[in-house]
């Protein structure tokens, strides 16, 4: 079972993720911060990361920058989900290293089938 | 300004701040609860669309689909059997008839015979006392009248068994033309009413598949409408989130007012800018506030939508498919059970043909015997009227009285004769009777009704097949109806939490009332304050924490006066931007 990872200080986020993600067959572990994500990517592997920008501790885009040095998540995709939507800061995380970009709230559909291309 | 006025600045803003917190905390719980709840709701609906579908699956089943055709070909097949069964006995009505008319001529027949029969033994008498008159002479005719006296006894035997055949038969024809004329109406009546009966199981066994055949379509449009319902509860859901923060922007805009009305951030400006600016980031709070409000407002009610849109669409006339099929089952089994009772009526109804028509065939053999004798005793009587002419010649003059017996006996001869071409024509027709008989005894038979028994079996098979279908769609159904219970009892709580809801964002109008206060105060200290700002910098200061556009849109219409803008309600959510 593919393992996706979802990092978010918003307790109604994680939850919506998780339900939506795990009813289309993936298994969900959720991290409540940037810090609490980079130490679950460490500890474990996952094809996929699904991300806040603005959180306590650690930001998205810091998180992002520290996953990508681990061993083996060079090329896992990332996904920003935050309420950002200005140009500069999509750039930002583009150049960080995200591989897509959605605005909350998401389209539950539309995601997993974005995932399921990103993810075989 | 006064010292004063800045105390009333920061002790309300701080009481608003407190208000908001407490605000967020209570919404944080509740909707945790939400999500808990709605993520309840939607495993249920997931169970609920499973046995759904297994419910469609059942119906779109060869078993169920394939009723109505059985029921047709049983249909027809009744119908053939029975238009057979009344055509053969209009037929066999109308030989037993014929057949009537034959026993008539076979009376003449023997009435005939009956008198030849008369004039021999008459003739057989005169012989014998003709032969004593003629003495020693005479004694070659001893066998004429012995002949004579022989075939008259004979006759007369052949006859009586004939005849009193013929009387046994009439009476049985008479009894079977009555029971057959009885029957017909009858038949016609069966015909008719299973005409009739049949096209009413028909038109109720297509209603219901007309009705069954929807439900597929039906149960893949709940799907994508419980799928619709539930990304919107998804949606509404995350948009708390937004709220959240931009709560927390307004609270963080509140400690910058209160800062720059209390502390030295702006004392380069002296209390000219101090006042404008907090005009100004409260007419910003304001806005937001109100902003928020709104949304708060469309995603509980979004909530509360599809929630209740959830319950709709799972409790759906799926779980009236089982009595539906049941319904069906019992209307074609009642049709069954009828055709098997006319086909047992039928039955004995044959047996009792077969046995009239029985009595044609003994006759026709008894006649065709009596036939074989007459003909034998037409060549008899030749021989005789020939062997007597010639022994009369013989005798000379002394024979006359036996050549005028010899004369009659030729002239009984050639009346027998004709009498035994009767025979010959009665038998024949005899025979065309039996044949036609026989041809209709047909439809009566194990062949001819091999067709129905078919259909018979067929259907009663499928029917086993519907109600087993019935039987489990029924079970599902209350599987349904217990999942479409607790997901009512889940609704119930969210519907609470809503009322938790409503009362706690009814707290923004208390923070709005507080606000709005402040700044009444404020322009009554400085009437030209709301002229004195720069919007521009106001923008620039109170947006660096903004992180949505709608913030954005929401503060350029509050430090420009304009119209608050219309908060958003996005249903489905946003899409995937890939890099």
């Amino acid at each position: 079972m593919r393992r996706i990872l979802s990092v978010d200080d918003s307790t109604s986020i994680r939850q919506m993720v998780s339900f939506t993600l795990g009813k289309a067959g993936y298994e969900v572990v959720e991290a409540v911060d940037g810090k609490d994500g980079l130490d679950k990517a460490g500890a474990g592997k996952f094809d996929l990361i699904i991300t806040d920008l603005n959180m306590p501790n650690m930001d998205g885009i810091q998180m992002m920058t520290a996953v990508r040095k681990l061993p083996g998540y060079a090329f896992t995709p990332i996904l920003m989900l935050t309420t950002e939507s200005q140009a500069e800061k999509k750039a930002a995380g583009r150049q960080a290293g995200a591989t897509g970009w959605i605005v909350k709230p998401f389209n539950a559909d539309q995601l997993i089938t974005v995932i399921q291309k990103l993810v075989k | 300004m006064s010292i004063a006025t800045k105390i009333d600045v920061a002790g309300p803003l701080k009481k608003a701040t407190g208000e908001l917190q407490a605000l967020a905390i209570t919404t944080e719980t509740e909707i945790g609860a939400v999500a808990r709840t709605f993520e309840g709701l939607a495993g249920y609906a997931d169970t609920i669309m499973l046995l759904a579908a297994a419910i469609v699956e059942c119906v779109e089943n060869e078993s169920v689909r394939s009723v109505l055709p059985k029921v047709q070909a049983l249909g027809a097949a009744a119908r053939q059997f029975m238009e057979e069964r009344l055509q053969a006995t209009a037929g066999i009505l109308e030989t037993v008839t014929k057949e009537v008319n034959v026993l008539g001529e076979l009376s003449r027949v023997t009435q005939g015979q009956a008198a030849i029969a008369i004039e021999t033994k008459a003739l057989s008498v005169l012989t014998n006392i003709e032969v004593a008159h003629l003495g020693d002479v005479g004694a070659g005719f001893q066998y004429l009248a012995r002949e004579l006296a022989g075939f008259s006894k004979s006759v007369t035997d052949d006859i009586q068994e004939l005849a009193r055949h013929t009387e046994v038969r009439r009476t049985a024809i008479e009894d079977t033309r009555r029971v057959l004329s009885d029957e017909l109406p009858c038949l016609r009546e069966s015909v008719a009413r299973i005409e009739v009966d049949l096209a009413n199981a028909l038109a109720t066994v297509e209603s219901s598949l007309t009705q069954l055949s929807g439900a597929p379509a039906q149960f893949r449009s709940g799907v994508e409408d419980i799928a619709r319902q539930i990304a919107g509860a998804v949606t509404a859901i995350q948009t708390h989130d937004i709220t959240r923060q931009q709560i927390e922007h307004v609270q963080e805009g509140f400690a910058l007012i209160a800062a720059g009305m209390c502390g030295d951030e702006y004392s380069s400006d002296g209390d000219d800018q101090a006042l404008p600016r907090a005009y100004a980031g409260l007419t910003i709070q304001m806005y937001q506030l109100r902003t928020i409000k709104e949304t708060v407002a469309n995603w509980a009610s979004q909530i509360r939508t599809c929630m209740g849109g959830i319950l709709k669409v799972s409790a759906s006339d799926m779980v009236g498919i089982g009595p539906m099929v049941l319904e069906q089952e019992r209307n074609a089994s009642s049709q069954l059970a009828q055709i098997e009772r006319l086909e047992r009526e039928s039955q004995a109804y044959s047996e009792r043909i077969q046995g009239t028509l029985g009595g044609l065939s003994s006759l026709m053999q008894l006649v065709g015997e009596h036939l074989q004798k007459s003909k034998s005793v037409r060549h008899r009587l030749q021989l005789l009227t020939f062997n007597s002419i010639i022994e009369a010649s013989h005798l000379g003059t002394q024979a006359h009285v036996i050549l005028a017996i010899a004369k009659s006996i030729k002239g009984v001869s050639a009346d027998w004769g004709q009498i035994t071409d009767q025979s010959g024509n009665a038998m024949q027709e005899l025979m065309v009777l039996v044949k036609h008989a026989n041809e209709l005894m047909e439809a009566f038979s194990e062949a001819a009704s091999e067709k129905l028994r078919e259909a018979q079996v067929q259907t009663r098979t499928s029917l086993e097949n519907l109600r087993t279908a019935a039987a489990f769609a029924a079970q599902q159904a209350q599987e349904m109806k217990v999942a479409t219970g607790r997901m009512q009892d889940k609704i119930a709580k969210v519907g609470s939490t809503g009322d938790q809801l409503d009362a706690c964002f009814d707290r923004f109008d208390v923070v709005l009332t507080e606000v709005e206060e402040v700044r009444r105060q404020l322009e009554m200290d400085d009437p030209g304050v709301k002229q004195r700002y720069d919007p521009d910098e106001m923008e620039q200061l109170f947006s660096a924490s903004y992180t949505t556009e709608m913030e954005r849109e929401v503060l350029r219409a509050a430090l420009r006066g304009k119209a608050l803008p219309v908060a958003q309600q996005t249903v489905a959510g946003n899409s995937v931007e890939l890099f």
